[in-house]
């Protein structure tokens, strides 16, 4: 019952969350000094006739009743069409969501397992040369901008040792679209070419998410095993004499993995939500490198729609994750 | 427990390996790659109209003309032959009878007259140089292989602007039409054309793929390509490295002196040098205080190092340009070297200055270091003769759209004006002629000695008188120092060392791509 509570709350919650989102990001958009009609009248375009293409688009209405007719427009589905490419937002999001998906995907699984391991050996060697070692890796994983390590894996990978593309999802345009997943696309179709080509294509920019995501989970979940190991019941259990692999991976790691579960559940909402920087480092045709551009344009209807797709998918993944945590944790619905 | 298997793991793996010692060339035999630094939000070229993404009209689509090689010449395309009344009113264009549309249609007059109805009621994209020229309606089949355009008023220039008629297929979009939009969901994604090849894939977030078009009316010479692939690449050191690395035959060609530095030092990259008609310059604004005082303004054109900024700065990479026409250009004036820098001089001309003197604002270009560059050049010269500069760097969309706003408007601008169609007129009428004032006349310029001239070399068919007259008009407006120019690009086309056949045209930067073959 606390269970099916806490999700309906949180639904709710999702409507103000979302409309608060929508008006921020209309009033930003609007206070810029950018304009996106005379950016698709062109340079050659006459003052006339920018204000003609102005009333076409209904940009000369009051602030006011452009935000109204917006967000009726919303709640028929409908977010609109891109100024520029004429197509509808919501189709727009579609076709490129499976390569951030999937981008996402890759990068959660290796982070996951990298900073599990790491943060489990961190504390089993507690205040060690191993732990002060890790330290500074999770430090480091951290700090480092993930443009600067983007670049350095390119120049490292791609262009020193020669075992990695430098940007893209495939070379050309990959296997027929099935779920727009290339790797999934390419393991359905058995076009093992196109899945060699994928896999290469995805390490650089999966390894640069996965670094700093390693770092927090690593360290989340250091701190839960520090936490667990020292109680009694892992003290009886080693008593009882049972085998410290046992102990640590199947008693200490489930009670041991409530906060690191947390952060990955919010890793995979940044994630989703686009990871800009790599995305457009890398030319990975996803979310990230879609709000770039939109941005750039200032295409406003586009800039709404990822918002507000961004701000949707952080509620939800925040929902799941506390779901999550009450079916690891049945304390928590108490 | 389900024991884990490693045999999916090791597929994978192979598959990774298998593939990991190809280069990219060697999956796609004969296909140009070229990284694009502008995305391909569309394909309708009736919408787009900057040189960022012109391939999709170069090598999708024709036009009635064509430009061709460098300095720019127009060669009859679509059409075989044209001819002008004599009022300048009607130019009448006889089209090929072998043109094919690439679902196999032949290619007629209704087809032209739909593009040009097309092109003014989206009025996007070229739009903006037809619709002073001509009404909706004004365009007639005169039978299957004559159109005829009825002008509203008489232009030197309409023949070098029917390039940019791009033709539809009228049947194939009609068909395609929704709601009265002319079809413009639908051609955004998909290509109508009889151009030199045709649309294979597209994606909007990756670029498109094209096959040779065999039945395009022009014919194809012993060597061509078999497809080509245009991708959107956004980082310039990506561009760069994967020319380098062989990932790319081509790439922009107007890149910083260092980019060009890497790729002379490579192994794989030629670089095409050609004198462009693109002139950057700072474009000032000649309708507020201080600088609508012509004393102000010669103080700025007096205080910028140009000799340093080519020669330090660009390492020499281009060549002073004195005026807004190009060099290169007919009509650019003969005989003018160009202001020099002379602090004293400026100093002299600032103390003749009446109004208030007040820290000027330059507006530079995110992500255009040179812009930023030559800001920083002028700020420093500038704080020498007492006038502080301030720099704000912004999104060239954010820029654009305050340019357009007298009021917005920041002091100095320095940008490049690209050329779109080869007359005097895509410089200095559409810089400083009146009739473009909050269009491309973003230095809110008006001089009437000067609109006098561009309003006459408008509509004068006298190729003698129209060169007079752009000279003129380029003389005053230079007299007036109503902007501080500085140099014509150098384009260096960075290609593969495989690559031969680029016919550099300054209207299509390199991209062209019906004349390029693999050497």
């Amino acid at each position: 019952m606390k269970r099916l509570e806490l999700i309906l709350s949180r639904l709710l919650w999702l409507v103000p969350t979302l409309i608060g989102l929508g008006v921020i990001t209309f009033l930003i958009s609007h206070v810029i000094p950018t304009d996106p009609v005379a950016i698709l009248a062109g340079e050659n375009a006459t003052a006339e006739q920018i204000a003609a293409l102005r009333r076409e688009l209904g940009f000369d209405r009051p602030l006011p009743v452009q935000l109204l007719a917006y967000f009726q427009d919303l709640l028929r589905g409908d977010m609109g069409v891109s100024l520029f490419s004429q197509q509808p937002i919501a189709e727009e999001l579609a076709t490129r969501l499976p390569a951030t998906l999937e981008l996402t995907f890759a990068a959660v699984l290796l982070a996951s397992a990298i900073g599990i391991p790491l943060g489990v050996v961190s504390a089993l060697r507690r205040n060690s040369a191993i732990d002060h070692a890790l330290r500074v890796v999770t430090v480091s994983g951290l700090a480092i901008p993930s443009f600067w390590l983007a670049i350095q894996l390119q120049y490292l990978f791609a262009m020193k040792v020669g075992i990695a593309p430098l940007n893209g999802r495939i070379d050309g345009f990959g296997p027929e679209p099935l779920t727009g997943m290339m790797i999934l696309d390419s393991l359905l179709q058995a076009d093992w070419e196109s899945l060699g080509g994928a896999l290469r294509h995805i390490a650089l920019p999966a390894i640069t998410l996965a670094l700093p995501a390693a770092a927090t989970i690593a360290r989340f979940t250091r701190a839960g095993v520090l936490e667990v190991v020292t109680s009694n019941y892992v003290l009886y259990e080693c008593a009882m004499g049972l085998p410290g692999a046992l102990v640590t991976w199947k008693y200490v790691l489930r009670n041991a993995l409530i906060s690191t579960v947390t952060q990955i559940g919010l890793i995979f909402g940044v994630l989703l939500s686009g990871a800009v920087v790599v995305e457009a480092v890398f030319d990975w045709p996803g979310l990230g490198a879609f709000a770039v551009i939109s941005i750039i344009q200032s295409d406003h209807r586009a800039v709404m729609g990822f918002t507000l797709w961004a701000g949707a998918i952080f509620v939800i993944v925040n929902l799941i994750v506390d779901v999550l945590h009450t079916l690891i944790d049945p304390r928590s619905t108490r | 427990m389900m024991p884990i298997s490693r045999r999916p793991l090791l597929g994978l793996a192979a598959a990774a390996a298998a593939t990991a010692a190809m280069p990219r060339e060697a999956q796609a035999a004969n296909r140009f790659v070229y990284a694009n630094n502008s995305n391909f939000d569309t394909l309708d070229p009736h919408v787009v109209f900057d040189t960022a993404r012109v391939a999709v009209r170069l090598n999708f689509y024709d036009g009635l003309y064509r430009w061709v090689d460098n300095p720019p010449k127009l060669i009859p395309w679509l059409a075989e032959s044209h001819e002008v009344s004599a009022d300048g009113l009607e130019w009448v264009f006889k089209l090929r009878r072998d043109v094919k549309f690439h679902d196999g249609s032949l290619m007629t007059a209704d087809d032209v007259v739909y593009s040009i109805e097309r092109i003014l009621a989206l009025n996007l994209g070229a739009a903006p140089l037809f619709r002073p020229l001509l009404e909706p309606g004004a365009t007639t089949a005169a039978d299957p292989h004559t159109v005829r355009f009825r002008l509203k008023e008489p232009s030197a220039i309409f023949g070098s602007l029917v390039p940019d008629i791009t033709v539809v297929n009228a049947k194939l979009v009609k068909r395609n039409e929704r709601d009265g939009d002319w079809g413009r969901a639908w051609l955004a994604r998909n290509v109508a054309g009889t151009g030199s090849f045709r649309l294979r894939r597209y994606d909007p977030a990756v670029g498109f793929i094209a096959q040779r078009f065999p039945d395009h009316f022009a014919g194809w010479g012993p060597k061509y390509l078999d497809e080509i692939e245009f991708r959107t690449v956004l980082e310039t050191n990506t561009r760069v490295l994967g020319m380098i690395r062989g990932d790319y035959h081509g790439t922009d060609g107007y890149m910083t002196p260092d980019q060009i530095d890497r790729f002379r030092a490579s192994d794989t990259v030629q670089i095409l040098e050609q004198e462009s008609m693109r002139v950057f310059h700072f474009c000032i604004h000649n309708d507020r205080a201080p600088m609508n005082d012509i004393h102000f303004r010669k103080a700025l054109v007096h205080a910028f190092d140009y000799d340093g900024f080519i020669n330090d700065v660009l390492k020499g990479s281009v060549v002073r340009n004195p005026t807004i026409i190009p060099n290169n250009m007919w009509g650019a004036p003969p005989g003018i070297e160009g202001y020099k820098f002379d602090l004293e001089l400026a100093k002299a001309e600032l103390a003749k200055v009446k109004a208030p003197l007040r820290p000027i604002t330059i507006g530079t270009l995110a992500g255009f270091s040179e812009t930023e560059q030559a800001a920083s050049v002028f700020q420093a010269n500038l704080r020498k003769i007492g006038i502080e500069a301030r720099i704000e760097s912004a999104p060239w969309p954010t820029v654009s759209s305050r340019m357009r706003n007298k009021d917005q408007q920041y002091d100095m601008v320095p940008y490049w004006k690209s050329t779109y169609y080869a007359d005097p007129n895509n410089w200095l009428g559409e810089l400083y002629g009146s009739r473009y004032l909050g269009g491309g006349n973003v230095s809110y310029y008006s001089n009437p000695e000067v609109d006098k001239r561009i309003e006459r070399a408008l509509v004068s068919t006298d190729q003698e008188e129209r060169q007079r007259l752009n000279e003129e008009a380029a003389r005053l407006v230079f007299d007036d120092a109503a902007g501080v120019w500085i140099y014509n690009t150098k384009w260096f086309g960075p290609y593969s060392k495989r690559i031969a056949g680029i016919r550099f045209c300054p209207v299509g930067s390199g991209q062209d791509m019906r004349w390029a073959h693999f050497a």
